[in-house]
């Protein structure tokens, strides 16, 4: 280092006995940009006065309550099942019997009381096995939305679904 | 993050003999980052400490199965994400309304509630939060005001560090935006 550089650049003077204190400034400022101005320093929660003191009692003490042993009430409430059972099933046979009418078809049932059903029951189709039943050429995104998809909405699902949003090269400046 | 020496320890809580001192431990390492975690999902101290102690409940009677894939760490704060948003999934499904609308009631008890400062600028925080899906606010506020950083983050979610980022960066405009709107 003691020759002199073989090159006509030059530099400011005393540029590089100021570099390691500017350096320091640019970190330094850097830093303090991840704290965002318009946001509060804190957020607000508190607890009680030494709540943290107590966690580890309540948490134990919960872990040995012992399981309440369970009394069967009442006996004789199982003979009552059983003779309600075999009563339910002697109507059922002689009602199907009896039935001579046609049966009750699809078509029979009101629009609406299908809505109520489909409202009130929980079918726990996974998405899996409603693409089995409905054919995607059946299907058009008119049918499940009303309002046209909005970007940042999509933005969103994808972000919530993708595993690497970034992989998509998206630009973001569309979406904002 | 890693502040106990975390094998010795986990094979501490699978010996019967050494469980319940090893238990106390964890439970006093763990118990206020936890919390922090917790109350910034559900917002009410009550709550948060039902969730707490369930979480710590599990951890306790799972432990046998933890099998060591991820830190126990993440493990717990995942254990934790996942029984908040299952308090709430279970209350609003309970109250007859949406995830949605539970936890804009969520954000109006917090006027009323003698555990937060309640400035008008938090407020106003706390409103943003409710209009952001679950990741975005979650990785908002493990990053801004837990500040873990994003290869922690990224193990408890099971989600890559530059999904993550934009996760961050979406979070932090919404806010913005919705702050600065009046």
């Amino acid at each position: 280092m003691g020759k002199k550089d073989k090159h006509n650049f030059k530099t400011p003077e005393g540029y590089f006995d100021s570099f390691n204190e500017r350096l320091m400034q640019r970190l330094q400022s850097e830093e303090a940009d991840e704290k965002l101005s318009f946001l509060p320093e804190s957020d607000g929660f508190k607890t009680p006065t030494a709540y943290f003191e107590g966690v580890e009692e309540n948490v134990l003490s919960k872990l040995t309550k012992k399981q309440p042993k369970v009394i069967t009430l009442r006996p004789y409430r199982k003979y009552l099942y059983g003779a309600t059972a075999v009563a339910a099933a002697l109507i059922l046979f002689f009602t199907l019997n009896l039935e001579t009418e046609s049966p009750v078809a699809f078509e029979d049932l009101a629009s609406a009381e299908i809505d109520a059903y489909l409202e009130n029951t929980e079918l726990d189709l996974s998405s899996y096995e409603l693409a089995e039943l409905v054919s995607i050429e059946d299907v058009a995104l008119t049918d499940v939305m009303d309002a046209p998809l909005e970007s940042e909405k999509i933005l969103d699902y994808l972000d919530e679904n993708i595993d690497d949003i970034e992989e998509l090269n998206l630009n973001f400046e569309d979406y904002e | 993050m890693q502040l106990i020496a975390e094998e010795a320890l986990i094979d501490q809580l699978k010996n019967p003999e050494t469980r319940e001192k090893a238990f106390s431990v964890l439970l006093n390492t763990y118990k206020e980052r936890l919390y922090w975690h917790i109350r910034r999902i559900v917002l009410n101290h009550d709550d948060a400490d039902d969730v707490l102690q369930n979480t710590f409940i599990k951890v306790y009677r799972n432990i046998e199965g933890f099998k060591g894939d991820s830190k126990l760490y993440s493990w717990m704060y995942r254990i934790a994400t996942n029984e908040s948003l299952t308090f709430i999934k279970q209350r609003s499904k309970k109250s007859g309304i949406t995830d949605e609308e539970l936890k804009n009631r969520m954000v109006e008890n917090l006027e009323a509630d003698i555990y937060f400062e309640g400035s008008e600028i938090q407020m106003k925080l706390q409103q943003a939060l409710a209009t952001l899906p679950d990741k975005q606010k979650l990785v908002f506020n493990m990053k801004y005001y837990q500040e873990m950083k994003y290869e922690e983050i990224s193990e408890v979610l099971e989600t890559s560090v530059g999904a993550l980022k934009t996760s961050y960066h979406l979070a932090v405009k919404k806010i913005e935006a919705y702050i600065k709107a009046d």
